[in-house]
């Protein structure tokens, strides 16, 4: 093929070009001349133009479709291309990017049948390229957005491009690894993910909880406590081992309440809050000179020396920079809902938080903390409370 | 000529060679005078000329030949120290002989900043392709803390298709007077790490990279599921379940992958969930398990080719 083409140039191209690809060995521009009078037509006028998608006023999966369809009804289909490539950019407006039906008839767009590739040549070097380009663009955003092709869309792929065909290969890809990776996650997310934030916050404190497979996620109402002032939910995780912790607690030694902390779950985030105190000190093994007799001890006499190398195992929620006593998302990440959150803790099998120093901090050692709104706004009352008493 | 050679100049000194050729033959050709039917482009793209594909390196050269000989001798120093301590250890002749079953060797750690000088943060604001922003720090409890913005948003080039990533990576493995070298893992059948993520899912990479330039950008994936919260999480991913992929794209033809040339290792976060996002790291390693027999996770065998070229 490329001897073929190369011939043609040496015929046809003009000398001026062949000077320059003589004299430039690293770039070689391979060109081909045709006659001027073929071409001097106006450009082709697009079918669909850019704003036919947004004209549209409603915007959902049904006037989706009926666009689709609107183009499908004309007598001459033409721009097939353009008409894909503008819905594929239009699809996330209309919310239809994750539905396998759209994707389906995006491609029955294309007819069946003509773009079949009829013989080793064609197929060889992509017959119907922009037609081929333009349905791996659609299969490459049906990968981004998570959607897994059914036996169906092969049919249509095989019936628009043959067996060979560029799209039918690239399909064949997707169906080996999307369905691999489709339920690896071992906290899966339900499809499509709730937009409720209190579905959210239930899936998300479920995950936080599920290290300790003990833990209890409960859903608390505000409006439960008398001297509440909003009316909000509460989901908080603890489980029994975290109660044990919460019971034995010094009282002089305070607990914080830190957050927001954030958690992603997909493509959404959801704002949580921890119940936190100090790690507890593991004591020192204080180093015994077993070859000194200076201080012999004899078993049978004195009292039986309590080893300090046995120490209690520690939980899971003890960790080296800090004890985990629950975990809580709210309705409002507001202050007045966690302090809620305690009462309602307190409440609810642990009674030693009414005598424990409990403090909200802005900072946490774990990470990053996202500043409440609420707790800006409060200071602002605040600076507005000042600045009126001094022009008072 | 002068114009051809004007038009390489401009190519060689741009980022990206292939698409800046292109714009500038288009700019020349007189569309309007001349219709041209383009058969091929320029030939001489056929390989890849440096192993970052045209990225800046970010490395600053001195202006100056005599603050170049300085900075040169300079590091000759630091060569030096290292070659002597390669020779020191290899007159020591005192490999590790017994990998126990369960013991986890830990490759890098982060407790001090000189374990940061390991690793390159980079992202796509970085190379002008995006906004995203991140930083890899030394968090107050002494952990590592790979943190920033990401941001999905594609800058308006009309090049860009899809942006937002974020990326950290270990500088690469080299001897002393920066000779390249590999990292030998083949003792170990298991990736361990402790972390402490916030839900997203993050890459783990472990590029592979060849001496020729279609193996410069091998790299062997695998997702790192983090549960989110304040509880730390011990992560163990066997090696066999590591995929091939070349520049973002898994390859069709799957191989085990090669423990004995590991040249980089590597996290990426690019889930398309614009916010900010943090992964705390304590320790990065790896360990053996007598049970593991797995070379690789994927289908091996040859499927019955009914198309006709390439992959």
């Amino acid at each position: 093929m490329n001897n073929v083409l190369r011939t043609c140039r040496g015929i046809v191209s003009v000398s001026r070009y062949i000077k320059v690809n003589r004299q430039s060995a690293q770039f070689v521009e391979r060109e081909f001349h045709c006659t001027n009078s073929c071409f001097d037509k106006n450009p082709k006028v697009e079918v669909i133009s850019v704003d036919s998608f947004n004209n549209v006023q409603e915007k959902n999966k049904q006037t989706f479709l009926d666009m689709l369809k609107m183009y499908r009804m004309e007598k001459f289909r033409s721009g097939h291309v353009e008409f894909i490539n503008t819905a594929i950019k239009h699809m996330d407006e209309f919310g239809v990017n994750e539905d396998l039906e759209t994707y389906k008839r995006l491609i029955q767009v294309l007819p069946a049948g003509k773009f079949v590739p009829q013989n080793y040549l064609q197929s060889e070097f992509m017959h119907y390229p922009k037609h081929q380009q333009c349905i791996v663009d659609l299969l490459q955003k049906m990968e981004d957005n998570g959607v897994i092709p059914d036996w169906e869309i092969e049919d249509l792929l095989v019936k628009r491009f043959g067996t060979r065909g560029i799209p039918v290969r690239r399909y064949w890809r997707m169906m080996y690894w999307m369905p691999k990776f489709n339920n690896l996650s071992p906290w899966p997310i339900p499809k499509p993910a709730p937009n409720d934030p209190y579905e959210l916050a239930l899936l998300a404190i479920k995950r936080i909880c599920s290290i300790d497979i003990e833990s209890e996620v409960k859903v608390y109402e505000t409006k439960l406590l008398e001297e509440s002032i909003e009316d909000t939910w509460i989901v908080s995780g603890q489980s029994p081992d975290q109660k044990k912790l919460v019971a034995n607690h010094p009282e002089n030694v305070p607990i914080y309440i830190e957050g927001g902390f954030r958690i992603w779950l997909r493509k959404q985030s959801i704002i949580y809050f921890i119940l936190r105190t100090e790690p507890t000190q593991s004591k020192e093994n204080e180093k015994e000179d077993e070859d000194d007799v200076s201080n012999f001890q004899v078993p049978f006499f004195d009292k039986p020396k309590t080893s300090n190398k046995i120490v209690r195992k520690k939980t899971l929620h003890e960790q080296e920079d800090g004890t985990i006593l629950a975990v809580a998302a709210t309705g409002t990440s507001s202050k007045n809902s966690l302090l809620s959150w305690i009462r309602l803790l307190e409440k609810d099998g642990n009674p030693k938080l009414s005598s424990i120093p409990i403090l909200f901090t802005s900072k946490s050692p774990l990470g990053n903390v996202e500043p409440l709104v609420e707790l800006d706004e409060s200071k602002k009352q605040v600076e507005e409370l000042e600045k009126k008493v001094s022009i008072e | 000529m002068m114009q051809c050679a004007k038009r390489f100049a401009v190519a060689f000194v741009h980022r990206n060679r292939w698409e800046n050729i292109c714009a500038e033959s288009a700019k020349t050709c007189r569309w309007s005078a001349a219709r041209v039917i383009h058969t091929s482009s320029a030939t001489l793209e056929f390989h890849e000329y440096d192993k970052r594909s045209g990225y800046d390196t970010g490395l600053d050269y001195a202006e100056t030949r005599t603050e170049r000989i300085r900075l040169a001798l300079k590091q000759l120093k630091k060569e030096i120290v290292l070659w002597k301590n390669e020779m020191k250890e290899m007159l020591e002749a005192d490999p590790i002989l017994d990998y126990r079953a369960g013991e986890v060797d830990i490759f890098w750690r982060f407790h001090d900043h000189s374990s940061l000088d390991k690793w390159i943060v980079n992202c796509d604001s970085d190379h002008a392709l995006g906004f995203s922003k991140c930083d890899l720090k030394i968090s107050s409890q002494g952990y590592g803390l790979f943190s920033g913005n990401l941001c999905s948003q594609v800058p308006k080039d009309g090049k860009i298709q899809n942006s937002g990533y974020c990326n950290i990576l270990t500088k690469r493995v080299a001897k002393s007077f920066m000779r390249d070298s590999y990292l030998d893992w083949t003792a170990y059948t298991h990736l361990n790490l402790r972390v402490r993520g916030d839900g997203r899912s993050y890459l783990l990479n472990i590029h592979v990279s060849g001496q020729f330039d279609i193996t410069w950008n091998d790299v062997f994936t695998f997702i790192l599921y983090t549960r989110g919260g304040p509880y730390w999480q011990s992560v163990r991913i066997p090696f066999s379940k590591f995929f091939f992929a070349s520049k973002g794209r898994i390859q069709d033809r799957q191989s085990p992958l090669p423990l004995h040339k590991i040249s980089h290792f590597g996290i990426t976060v690019s889930d398309k969930a614009d916010g900010p996002f943090q992964l705390e790291i304590d320790y990065i390693g790896a360990d053996f398990d007598p049970n593991h027999h797995e070379e690789t996770a994927y289908e091996m065998y040859e499927v019955k080719q009914n198309y006709i070229i390439g992959t």
